[in-house]
């Protein structure tokens, strides 16, 4: 049985908005990542995987309940971090704290100082009312109260979006670690290396549609690597076009006013390269990394065109 | 309305106490007609709480903040006209439409020529007749970026404008943030992320528990002399043969026989010569960024305590 089941879910909301036949699977201890431009739908996903919204076609499920029928049931298994965080006014952080522990009926008081500890809330951010909380505080609030019960299913809706970049990977750490103790975990983002390092599976969502998935690591350790190399003067520029070696170089780009090549090789052959480079009087050379972010950035484009509504 | 040139905006010894240690405390920053700067902390650290002070939202405990020579807590109505402003958490007003909103705020701000809303809605692809409170996040923003810019006013602050939004719409809204600093806009802007800072701003101030503790000058952090490369080799051999070759080594990982070192720029083809024969797993630059600085001085700061 999958952990987390989403199937053939479809929610119109009109005007070509909300989610069209979109299915996939967790497995037990996986980290899925879901990414999509914002208004692809990821929200709207997630939202019926947390029974808060009614399917129009299709259902979802979490350890084997439908989300929407067995609510209840489901809510104090999962740990749930809103992609827009609103936390009750005229409550102290210590107040939410309190309340969210009889809500999922949990007292489980190692955890919560383990995690009050990770995320660095001091006492005096948390005695002061959630009303006068930075939005960076109010983020590591939810994050807390999310994972207080030590929930085994996780879902994670951009939960670093506004978090301080220590913090973020103070986040990233604790998902692995959580990953290892076997946690089925959900992760939308849009931070690419935060869904680098966590999953296992990523899952590309646009207009509503799931238009690819694949297996993360067959991008990770890509070994062809891009550089950037400039010469000191034409001379050499030139006699390196002429003279190298096509089996272990490849010529991307070149730019002769700037005297700067772009070059792919795999690591394998790295040692010729440097032998290669040696016979040249080079002015720069760096290295481009090919990200997550670079390979997705075309499931981005978006096509619309608004305005003229004035 | 005349502009000053010298401290557009001046921040003079602004502290605002919340008690607990919350709070900014003698906080003083010069931001000049033209410069585009950022502000970077750790969450919690004052960012909001300056940027609400220079639009004279809060009454400070001691000091003082002026925009064009006026003292923000007595002249909020006239600061208010000069200034664009994106806040951090954006709160509507009880309206049904974008349009509605957006024809509020004109009105407010006595704008009577929207053709550069107008093209800023086309450019960020935003469907203005969406209703307010269903908006997704970034519709929002995009909202909140059309009010604050549609007035043209010369100061525009902005209170982490790209946080949640996808990199995409993140490149639209500094492409949008540039242009209006290449007009000549005088631009104050917080953020999470040191890398658009880098593209974009003339300096960088850090905060750190209410106290700004470094100013960085970008020009300096990306005509830095040095370059960092990181190399791994595939024997030991090599790597001991290597770590022996008087190169300024930064960071050494024995156990993957890898090293960094830091080299002048005018040196790599000796490094490629000294590497040249070596078995080599791989090499790349590790870049230095804004982040790196600062990190370098927040564990500074660090050890003092």
């Amino acid at each position: 049985m999958s952990i987390i089941e989403v199937n053939h879910l479809t929610k119109d909301y009109g005007s070509g908005r909300g989610v069209f036949d979109v299915s996939f699977k967790i497995e037990k201890g996986e980290v899925f990542g879901f990414l999509g431009p914002n208004g692809a739908g990821k929200s709207t996903t997630i939202r019926h995987l947390m029974g808060f919204s009614h399917p129009g076609l299709g259902n979802t499920k979490i350890l084997g309940m439908d989300s929407f029928k067995d609510y209840d049931r489901i809510l104090n298994k999962v740990g749930y971090i809103p992609g827009e965080i609103a936390l009750p006014q005229g409550l102290t952080g210590y107040q939410f704290i309190d309340m969210m522990q009889h809500m999922y009926h949990v007292n489980n008081k190692e955890m919560l100082d383990k995690m009050l500890n990770l995320f660095e809330l001091k006492e005096n951010e948390l005695k002061c009312d959630t009303k006068h909380m930075s939005l960076g505080v109010k983020r590591k609030l939810a994050i807390v109260t999310a994972f207080m019960s030590d929930p085994e299913v996780l879902i994670l809706d951009e939960p670093t979006s506004g978090l301080d970049p220590i913090m973020q990977q103070r986040f990233i750490d604790f998902v692995i670690e959580e990953k290892k103790r076997g946690k089925t975990i959900l992760l939308s983002s849009h931070i690419f290396s935060e869904v680098d390092a966590t999953c296992d599976r990523i899952a590309i969502i646009k207009d509503g549609r799931i238009v690819d998935e694949f297996i993360s690591n067959d991008l990770k350790h890509a070994s062809l690597k891009q550089y950037r190399i400039r010469f000191n003067d034409l001379n050499d520029y030139e006699k390196f076009i002429n003279e190298y070696d096509k089996n272990i170089i490849n010529i991307l780009k070149e730019d002769k006013e700037k005297l700067v090549l772009k070059i792919t090789c795999e690591d394998k052959n790295i040692n010729n390269v440097i032998h290669c480079f040696t016979k040249y009087n080079l002015k720069e050379f760096n290295n481009i990394k090919e990200t997550l972010e670079d390979y997705f950035m075309h499931f981005y484009k978006e096509d619309k065109e608004f305005g003229g509504n004035f | 309305m005349e502009l000053k040139e010298e401290g557009l905006i001046e921040i003079k010894d602004l502290t605002k106490d919340y008690g607990n240690e919350r709070g900014i405390f003698d906080i003083n920053l010069n931001i000049n007609k033209g410069e585009m700067i950022g502000f970077v902390g750790t969450n919690g650290s004052g960012k909001t709480t300056t940027i609400r002070s220079i639009l004279g939202f809060i009454k400070p405990t001691k000091g003082e903040v002026y925009v064009n020579g006026m003292e923000s807590w007595k002249n909020q109505d006239k600061i208010a006209k000069l200034v664009g402003y994106v806040p951090g958490e954006i709160a509507f007003p009880d309206l049904k439409t974008g349009v509605n909103f957006l024809k509020s705020q004109a009105e407010y701000k006595g704008i009577t020529d929207l053709s550069y809303a107008d093209s800023l809605i086309k450019e960020l692809q935003l469907d203005p007749k969406a209703n307010l409170k269903r908006m997704s996040k970034g519709m929002k923003q995009k909202t909140a970026l059309v009010a604050a810019l549609m007035a043209d006013s010369p100061i525009i602050i902005l209170d982490e404008p790209t946080t949640g939004l996808d990199p995409l719409m993140r490149d639209a809204f500094l492409n949008i943030i540039k242009r209006e600093h290449q007009k000549g806009k005088t631009i104050f802007m917080s953020s999470h992320m040191f890398n658009e800072m880098e593209d974009t701003c003339d300096k960088v101030a850090l905060i750190s528990n209410g106290h700004i503790i470094d100013i960085a000058d970008m020009k300096a952090i990306k005509n830095r002399n040095e370059v960092d490369f990181k190399i791994e080799f595939n024997d030991a051999e090599s790597f001991n043969k290597f770590i022996k070759m008087n190169f300024k080594i930064i960071r050494i990982q024995e156990k993957y026989n890898q090293c960094t070192i830091e080299i002048n720029k005018d040196n790599i083809n000796d490094l490629f010569l000294k590497l040249d024969g070596l078995n080599v797993k791989f090499i790349s630059e590790v870049k230095y960024t804004l982040e790196k600085h600062f990190k370098k001085i927040m564990e500074g700061n660090n050890d003092e305590k």
